[in-house]
């Protein structure tokens, strides 16, 4: 019976361990995703700019904006595309509009196609790394600042930035009630 | 058993020679489209010829090795030469197949040179398109027409509606040998934008972009379908693509570009 | 199958009635509880498959709105996987492998009574989230976010019960794994075990292996649902395409569960009426082997539309296309098995070469599937509904068929009506072949699947499958029948009640005794 017991006590182990794997992936998913620019994911927190070189090399970056679940928002780039030097910061900002008749808790997800390139478009400064609040009513610019990595490769074409705003004034609610 | 084969035999036949039964992919009018189906038709002969071998000998031996026919079971059970061979083979036909399909999807997935962008957006349950160098946008949604008839005991016959569940109110055009690409997002929950003439399908996920590019050889119309369940009516947001010589192009999009102007004051 | 009676007698402690069956421990009695519980399912599955053909047997909505069309597809996947096929097979290996490796019952007796009367209990949860005022779960059996986040309160009530069934597939598993590692016969090596042994302890250790990460998935989206975790949702920082990546590292796996003990079964019943040895056992042990170990590193290919990486699509779409390698290896060796044997055309073994033939048909439109550039045009259209289908209907549902009238002598002592069995064959397989093979047509002409209305082109194949897959449902109803005339005779079979049919089992008595070895046998 000994054989049995030693049998079911590693089986049980495999079990949690298998549990714990797939929360394990969550994390591994994301350092898959930054390693190999997998759903576009971009650098979630701000970038210190300071072994990228300047190029002579220039790409074209377009701006795209989404939002999300239909909410009562107008959200657009300021500019939709600039052609841009490697390894130089520049800044732009994209326009959001609140309007509904209340306050609103926003945010962004940032994504980048194709997906290969995230890893070279480096955030320096982005309203994406917190949330928003908007007033009935308000207009807000919401500034970038961004690099283009002098890694990238040559012969990469047209980067597509894209901004999808999330009305997360539920959520934010609901957190409170708790 | 040989009543069986035929069956198969016969089903099997239709694939090729029935095509005005939609029996096989329709070919495309695009690159990527047509050499997703070059590559279907190469796969699929192979397991036809592979099926063929395989089932003939199995065939073979239960018309010929049967017991009422009287005969005696042989001894052997193993061969380790056999065994290799028959793990060798079907892996260089794998390494055969591999090559083809692996040039196929780097020219795919290269969206580079593109010359107009169009964003593609899925909602629940229709789709809207921006064409982003142009400031063209506006919402495709299924016609009325399908509509009104697809309703539980709507008592209109589909048959006679124009396009059955594959028309829509405002069509998505498109200029002809143009190399487009296409940014798909979505609103709310996933969903997958296709038409297969012109190109396989690819995700439209809330939060995130995907693309993919189409180059388009023919003037046309072609019809596609959301192909990721999306809710109640994800077989209600049809794709209409209407492809259009450059020239034409150019006058739908300062006609409609008026519009959006029109739209953006109110 | 439950003809234990006489044996039953000797066992003076046992309750009769109602209460035999709810406090049995006896892996006969467990069995026979799986078996008659997979039936049930198999018809309440088919039942809401009959509901999504007769919605599709012609264009226009003729007798359900959308929303409940999408829980009827929904949950036919969830019972006939979780229902039908899975019970059945662990039906088969709580009857079997202690009779196939000289063990007097199961190692965990206990357990595997919990094991089974979890499943009653999940699935009465699970169906009664069809009369909820917001009905059941519609989002897919896959339930990908964040569409299935928007269900309504049935959500909680499912994953609760996909809960209940990962913890009795688990237990399952222990218990086999247990039993086979532990109780096997004096002499009985680890080669020397039936094939159908082996490819039931592979199957345990990817149920072990899988069955958590399911688990951990939909508890994923529960906490996103109810306690404001983001996992899955963009807006705070998630992805919904990692719950795919999740979920499938469980799926695919589940799907060689659902295979793997069919091939277990093919590779017994070949053999028997060949009366030859299997060809190749050792290739047959290691192929089942790198099959699962592959399932592992392949499961990507079920979701190659998201947008992966270029380097992603090709890996998935190697391993994948190399799965075809050991899959193939078993079909050679089963038609090696019968080159030169000397064979016989009974029920079983009918369903085991059609099971061969059409498996492989599922086989080859799977090789298609695999290719990533012609996925694009085939994903979650009809032709991966034929694909699937062919090797899970055809497949694993004709592999349990084969077992129940190959082993049901040994279970029962009785040998059913042979005439009616062969009708039954001819019936489905006609049948399936209707059903199934048309979808492959209107997948490749670009029919979504999971619409309940489509366009007009698409009608006359669809009603094609619709008529066969109602023949497919009569078919199943002679099986019953059979099996109740079956059991109705008197005890006739005889011990060994296939010429050459080869295995401890058949060294028992028919019916099989309630304890099967008391003394352990040699093996030599």
């Amino acid at each position: 019976m000994t054989g049995i017991k030693s049998t079911i006590t590693k089986l049980s182990l495999a079990v949690v361990a298998m549990y714990g794997f797939s929360y394990a992936l969550v994390p591994i998913y994301d350092t898959f995703c930054e390693i190999t620019g997998l759903n576009g994911k971009t650098n979630e927190v701000a970038y210190v700019a300071n072994d990228i070189k300047e190029d002579n090399r220039f790409v074209t970056v377009k701006f795209i904006s989404n939002v999300a679940n239909s909410a009562p928002l107008y959200f657009e780039p300021s500019v939709s595309e600039m052609t841009v030097q490697v390894g130089k910061p520049y800044n732009t900002h994209y326009v959001m509009k609140n309007n509904s008749s209340k306050q609103l808790h926003t945010t962004a997800s940032p994504s980048v196609t194709p997906g290969k390139h995230a890893e070279y478009f480096k955030k320096i400064e982005c309203f994406c790394f917190n949330q928003q609040t908007i007033n009935a009513g308000e207009v807000k610019d919401l500034g970038i600042q961004f690099i283009i990595d002098n890694e990238l490769p040559n012969d990469s074409g047209d980067i597509v930035l894209s901004y999808t705003m999330f009305d997360i004034s539920n959520n934010i609610k609901e957190t409170n009630k708790l | 058993m040989n009543r069986l084969s035929i069956l198969i035999v016969s089903m099997l036949v239709p694939l090729t020679t029935l095509a005005d039964w939609e029996v096989n992919m329709p070919r495309g009018v695009s690159p990527t489209a047509n050499a997703a189906y070059d590559l279907h038709m190469l796969i699929f002969y192979i397991t036809v010829v592979i099926g063929i071998v395989v089932f003939g000998v199995m065939f073979y031996s239960i018309y010929h090795h049967r017991k009422s026919k009287g005969a005696k079971p042989a001894s052997f059970h193993e061969s380790t030469t056999v065994e290799v061979i028959w793990t060798v083979i079907p892996f260089v036909i794998l390494v055969g197949m591999a090559i083809p399909a692996t040039k196929t999807l780097i020219m795919m997935e290269d969206t580079r040179n593109s010359e107009i962008t169009v964003k593609v957006t899925g909602y629940q349950w229709m789709w809207k398109y921006d064409y982003v160098e142009d400031d063209v946008s506006f919402f495709s949604k299924l016609a009325d027409s399908s509509n009104e008839a697809r309703q539980l005991g709507s008592k209109i016959d589909v048959n006679k509606v124009d396009n059955y569940l594959l028309n829509v109110d405002n069509e998505m055009v498109l200029p002809t040998n143009t190399k487009v690409r296409i940014l798909l997002t979505a609103s709310d929950v996933i969903h997958a934008w296709w038409v297969p003439e012109i190109t396989g399908k690819k995700d439209a996920i809330p939060g995130y972009i995907n693309e993919l590019w189409v180059d388009i050889k023919e003037p046309g119309v072609y019809r596609g379908q959301c192909t990721e369940l999306c809710g109640k009516d994800h077989g209600f947001m049809p794709i209409v693509v209407r492809a259009v010589p450059k020239e034409e192009y150019t006058k739908w999009v300062s006609l409609n570009q008026k519009n959006r102007v029109a739209d953006k004051s109110k | 199958m439950s003809a234990n009676i006489d044996h039953l007698k000797e066992e003076h402690h046992q309750p009769s009635g109602l209460m035999r069956w709810i406090t049995t421990t006896n892996h006969k009695d467990i069995g026979s509880l799986y078996l008659w519980f997979s039936l049930l399912m198999f018809f309440v599955g088919g039942l809401m498959a009959l509901v999504i053909r007769a919605e599709l047997f012609q264009p226009g909505l003729q007798f359900v709105v959308p929303g409940f069309f999408n829980q009827m597809t929904t949950m036919h996947a969830l019972i006939m996987i979780f229902g039908a096929v899975m019970p059945a097979f662990v039906g088969l290996a709580n009857w079997q492998l202690p009779m196939m490796i000289g063990a007097p019952d199961m190692a965990l007796p206990r357990l595997n009574n919990w094991s089974f009367w979890i499943l009653p209990f999940a699935f009465t949860m699970l169906l009664s989230t069809l009369f909820f005022e917001s009905g059941g779960p519609a989002a897919g059996w896959t339930l990908y976010p964040p569409l299935s986040l928007q269900g309504g309160n049935s959500m909680p009530f499912v994953i609760f019960s996909l809960h209940l069934l990962g913890a009795s597939s688990i237990l399952g598993a222990i218990n086999v794994i247990a039993t086979i590692l532990n109780m096997r016969a004096p002499g009985m090596t680890l080669m020397k075990m039936p094939i159908f042994v082996w490819t039931w302890l592979i199957t345990a250790f990817l149920l072990i292996a899988s069955m958590p990460v399911l688990a951990g998935a939909i508890t994923m989206l529960l906490t996103d649902r109810f306690y404001g975790t983001s996992f899955f949702t963009a807006a705070g920082g998630g992805d919904p395409v990692l719950f795919q990546h999740i979920f499938w590292f469980f799926g695919h796996p589940e799907v060689y569960i659902l295979i793997l003990p069919a091939f277990g079964i093919v590779s017994t019943i070949i053999p028997a009426f060949s009366r030859k040895k299997l060809f190749g056992y050792d290739s047959m042990v290691y192929a089942t082997a790198s099959i699962a170990l592959l399932s592992f590193i392949v499961w990507a290919h079920h979701m190659f539309t998201v947008g992966m990486p270029l380097a992603g699509e090709i890996f998935f779409m190697f391993t994948t296309m190399l799965i075809a390698v050991p899959t193939g290896v078993k079909v050679f060796n089963w038609v090696a098995t019968m080159w030169k044997g000397s064979m016989t055309f009974e029920t079983p073994m009918l369903f085991a070469l059609a099971f061969i033939i059409l498996f492989t048909i599922g086989g080859f439109s799977g090789l298609m599937l695999a290719i990533t550039p012609a996925d694009f045009q085939y994903h979650d259209t009809y032709f991966v509904v034929a694909h699937f289908h062919y090797v899970l209907v055809p497949g694993a549902v004709f592999a349990i068929i084969a077992a129940v009238y190959y082993w049901l002598p040994k279970w029962t002592g009785k040998m059913y009506n042979e005439t009616l069995g062969k009708i039954h064959f001819w019936m489905t397989t006609i049948f399936v072949n209707i059903t199934f093979f048309p979808m492959h047509f209107v997948g490749l002409a670009g029919m979504p699947r999971r619409i309940p209305d489509y366009a007009v082109q698409f009608t006359d194949f669809n009603m094609i499958a619709s008529v066969g897959a109602f023949g497919f449902g009569l078919s199943q109803l002679l099986f019953v029948y059979i099996l109740f005339l079956t059991l109705r005779q008197p005890v006739t079979a005889a011990d060994k009640s296939w010429e050459g049919a080869e295995g401890l089992e058949w060294t028992l008595p028919s019916p099989a005794p309630y304890h099967s070895f008391d003394t352990p046998p040699k093996v030599d």
